[in-house]
């Protein structure tokens, strides 16, 4: 084995030759997953703060938070190396906290050109906790301390808990790794579940994608499963289909036992009920086994060339130390390779078959795929905390429903609830308003102005939640406050709503009417119109006649085609005026 | 003495019969000889008579001996397209035949699970086999009752087309869907129909698929509209044109569908009151009798069957 083990000042060091500079990198196993979504961000705001004293330098460095992962990377000179990491060492030791106020800026920033498939597909999966939390923003920013931060790296950023590996030729003269002691190697965080039936569907935020989601037992075989599956998918959606421009899959190790394999596709408004259709075709097929060996093959000698080369083991570093520290095990290259070329397209249709008892496919707004034997994921709550009703004010059929467990809002036609004990996050504005997520990732926002509901009631929430779930935010905008519609406007609403109802009524009455009587009644309104012109041209006062002519004209109007119709139209329009 | 209607495929077709005693008999491997010997047309007759299976007891057998033979061979093409078409055939009778607005929720909610069974059938049995042009022709009609939408059910059109460019089962399940009472438009059917008749060699049976939908569109007139319609004279010329491509045409041959074709022609001669042409149909069938068009006609098909034909003898003779 050209990778060599050792240790530095006992962190875990691993070592393999490389020509060029030197690259190294220190791992923590910490990560976005092992936050509770109210203190979301602490792992990536330390990691900023631990590189922000470097400045800059001739030499490249980075840092990376991942799910459960926290790297500490640069490429340079043997003394580059010594460098940076005394410089990340010292700086974990004693954060510079004054910075705190201008990265979290910057963190909000990063967050914002951020907008990912990764992020629903999380959190509809996971909840709002574990690997859930990784979907949500960074919450926790505004809330934690210069202790809440130290208290971190006392707990993740130790000696016990990282290892270092190093592209080059052994370790640089001077190199001292001066992190805390009295850690440990902290296990990955329990793998939660929001998803009650698989495989399941949502409707996904973007309008153009289709995401399909399987985990699966991490092994050399799934790897090749992932780049079959995008070859497939590619051929069939965008060679033979034309109806996406981007499909792709990938394999991704989750924790120390699976991974998650990450298919996507592409397609305009027009085009997605076929595409989806043809997704689901292929991902049937290769869960039946009709896989051609030559796409096998194709995948295993694409994998094969990139583990060729003199530094094979020098680019293989980075993921043996996240073995290392997830758990999983370690083969020598040679092992890997033949392993590889063992992979047969029945593996890759057993993988096929596991994966899709696990999936999570995301669709298009408004479109479904339990057509498909996808079950549709659950969007609200079954049942409503026990409690005090608080209508909404302008719709009583809807309310607040504040108990001694937990809150519920009582829609029209949904239901949410969010219990104390199963809270992850409470946001919490000046003006009184609140926004609870449950585990599951339900939110309930509670407007006080949009409630028949006082202030003491509402001191209920803040007092079940407890602190350490609680984010406060800055103060909204007065116009970006909900209130309660005016007198007036909750008046036209009524009004309108119920001649719309009315107009709705007569002209399905209209319609009602047999065609027999219809013929007769238009005889009848004939016979009163001969009259009425014949009453035109006597004595009788045209105040009278007028209003007769008027009246006549429109029951003639009704009873036609156009009555109903018209009708309709009314109706329509007095709708829009109840909204 | 005319004879009496006969709704019964196996009379006009012999395969149907050789097909119902190998099920019955639970013999799979005489299936099997029977649909690697047919066309897709066979096979899609097949399908049908798959389909036709309603009795209970009868039911339960059919589905256990389709299951046995994909328990055998999940790829038996046979198996999984049968019992594709089956299962959708069954949903529908949930479904009771009625317009959408007629149908309990309840109802509607059984009819959907029952098509997602028979959707799961056929997604396994095209993936197995992509080429297998009847189990693609089940998921066009299968389209409609999910509601997948139009551009899904012409994937499926055009997965079947790529095997069979003629095949006319499909043909006929994916003009549904281009009718306005699901997801097209009276110019859709019309140029659909259109362009498949013309697309067909002169002779083949797929011409019908023009008086098909001129019944469709005559059939959503109100009675005041609806004689006007068909006997207006670029409606008539269509009819016309359709019937030299095919029951008229000397190329035109008595093969499976045939009996379809004959009875949609004779149906559409009858409302046209040109009851010489519509007796030369009758004459041409016989007995031989399908629920298309009479179902939209009249009430009873057998009944309707007789009285046009009457009509038609009788007017023919002045």
């Amino acid at each position: 084995m050209t990778i060599k083990r050792t240790d530095i000042d006992g962190v875990p060091t691993v070592i393999a030759p490389k020509d060029g500079p030197v690259a190294a990198g220190l791992v923590f196993r910490v990560g976005r997953a092992d936050e509770p979504l109210a203190r979301a961000g602490i792992t990536h705001l330390i990691e900023h703060l631990a590189l922000h004293g470097l400045g800059l330098t001739d030499y490249h460095y980075n840092g990376a938070t991942s799910p459960l992962t926290t790297t500490f990377h640069l490429e340079g000179t043997e003394g580059d190396v010594v460098t940076f990491l005394n410089g990340v060492c010292a700086a974990l030791a004693d954060l510079p906290t004054d910075r705190m106020a201008v990265e979290k800026e910057i963190l909000r920033t990063e967050a914002a050109g951020r907008a990912g498939l990764a992020e629903p597909l999380a959190i509809w999966r996971y909840g709002a906790r574990g690997f859930g939390t990784i979907g949500y923003p960074e919450y926790g920013l505004s809330a934690f301390t210069p202790d809440d931060l130290r208290a971190w790296v006392a707990r993740y950023f130790t000696r016990e808990n990282a290892m270092l590996w190093i592209a080059g030729e052994g370790v640089p003269a001077g190199l001292r790794l001066a992190l805390p002691d009295g850690g440990s190697r902290m296990p990955v965080p329990a793998v939660t579940s929001a998803l009650p039936v698989t495989p399941a569907f949502f409707c996904g935020p973007s309008d153009r994608a289709v995401a399909y989601e399987a985990i699966v037992p991490r092994s050399t075989a799934a790897g090749v499963y992932a780049g079959v599956l995008e070859r497939m998918l590619f051929r069939a959606l965008r060679q033979e289909g034309g109806y996406s421009y981007q499909v792709g899959a990938e394999y991704a190790p989750r924790d120390g036992s699976h991974a998650t394999v990450v298919a996507v596709a592409d397609a305009l408004p027009e085009k997605h009920d076929p595409m989806l259709g043809e997704f689901v075709d292929v991902l049937a097929a290769v869960r039946y086994g009709v896989i051609d060996p030559a796409d096998v093959a194709a995948v295993v000698t694409k994998t094969e060339a990139g583990m060729s080369g003199a530094d094979r083991d020098a680019r293989r570093l980075h993921s043996v130390v996240h073995n290392d520290l997830l758990g999983y095990r370690n083969l020598e290259a040679e092992e890997l390779r033949a392993e590889l070329r063992a992979v047969t397209p029945a593996d890759v249709a057993r993988i096929a078959g596991e994966a899709h008892a696990t999936a999570l496919l995301m669709v298009p707004d408004g479109r479904g795929a339990d057509w498909a034997g996808f079950t549709a994921a659950p969007t609200e709550s079954e049942e409503a905390v026990t409690g005090r009703r608080h209508p909404l004010l302008a719709d009583r059929s809807q309310a607040l429903i504040l108990g001694p467990d937990g809150v519920s809002l009582q829609g029209s036609r949904s239901l949410v609830t969010v219990r104390y004990a199963e809270t992850a996050l409470m946001l919490a504005w000046p003006d009184g308003a609140r926004r609870l997520i449950g585990h599951d990732a339900v939110i309930a926002h509670v407007e006080p102005g949009l409630f028949a509901v006082d202030a003491a009631a509402l001191t209920l929430i803040d007092a079940a939640v407890p602190a350490e779930l609680r984010v406060d935010l800055p103060a909204r905008e007065p116009g970006e406050i909900p209130r309660p519609p005016s007198r007036l406007r909750r008046a036209r609403r009524r009004a309108g709503r119920a001649l719309a109802v009315a107009a709705n009524r007569s002209a399905n009455a209209i319609d009602g009417i047999s065609p027999t009587i219809r013929w007769l009644a238009r005889a009848g309104l004939i016979y009163v119109g001969i009259r009425l012109v014949m009453l035109l041209f006597s004595p009788i006062p045209k105040s009278i006649t007028v209003p007769a002519v008027v009246v006549w004209l429109l029951v003639l109007l009704l009873l036609s085609r156009t009555g109903p119709r018209a009708l309709r139209w009314a109706r329509d329009r007095f709708s829009r005026l109840a909204r | 003495m005319l004879p009496v209607p006969d709704f019964d495929a196996a009379t006009a077709y012999p395969e149907v019969g050789v097909l119902r005693a190998a099920l019955a008999a639970g013999d799979w491997p005489a299936v099997r000889r029977l649909w690697d010997s047919l066309d897709w047309a066979g096979r899609g007759e097949l399908a049908h008579a798959a389909g036709d299976v309603e009795r209970p007891g009868e039911t339960e057998h059919l589905v256990t001996v389709l299951r046995a033979a994909l328990q055998a061979d999940a790829a038996d093409p046979a198996a999984g397209a049968l019992l594709g078409r089956h299962l959708i055939a069954a949903a529908w009778r949930i479904r009771s035949g009625a317009r959408a607005q007629y149908v309990s929720g309840d109802r509607f909610a059984r009819f959907h699970a029952e098509l997602r069974r028979a959707e799961e059938v056929l997604i396994e049995a095209t993936a197995r086999n992509p080429g297998n042009v009847t189990a693609w022709q089940a998921r066009v009609t299968i389209a409609r009752g999910l509601q997948v939408g139009l551009a899904e059910a012409r994937r499926r059109y055009d997965k079947a087309a790529r095997i069979d460019p003629h095949h006319l089962d499909t043909e006929l399940s994916y003009q549904q869907m281009v009718c306005p009472k699901w997801d097209g438009s009276w110019e859709l059917l019309h140029a659909f129909s259109r362009e498949r008749m013309l697309a067909a060699p002169e002779g083949a049976l797929n011409a019908v698929l023009v008086p098909v939908a001129h019944l469709e569109h005559w059939l959503e007139l109100s009675e005041e509209e609806d004689t006007a319609y068909l006997r207006s004279k670029a409606v008539r010329d269509e009819i016309y044109e359709a019937a030299h491509r095919s029951v008229w045409h000397p190329a035109f041959r008595r093969t499976i569908g045939w009996v379809y074709v004959t009875n949609v022609f004779a149906g559409i001669f009858s409302l046209l009151e040109d009851q010489r042409a519509a007796a030369g149909q009758f004459a041409a069938l016989g007995p031989l009798a399908s629920r298309f068009p009479w179902s939209y006609i009249g009430r009873d098909e057998g009944e309707t069957f007789m009285w046009r034909r009457s009509m038609a003898i009788n007017g023919a003779a002045k």
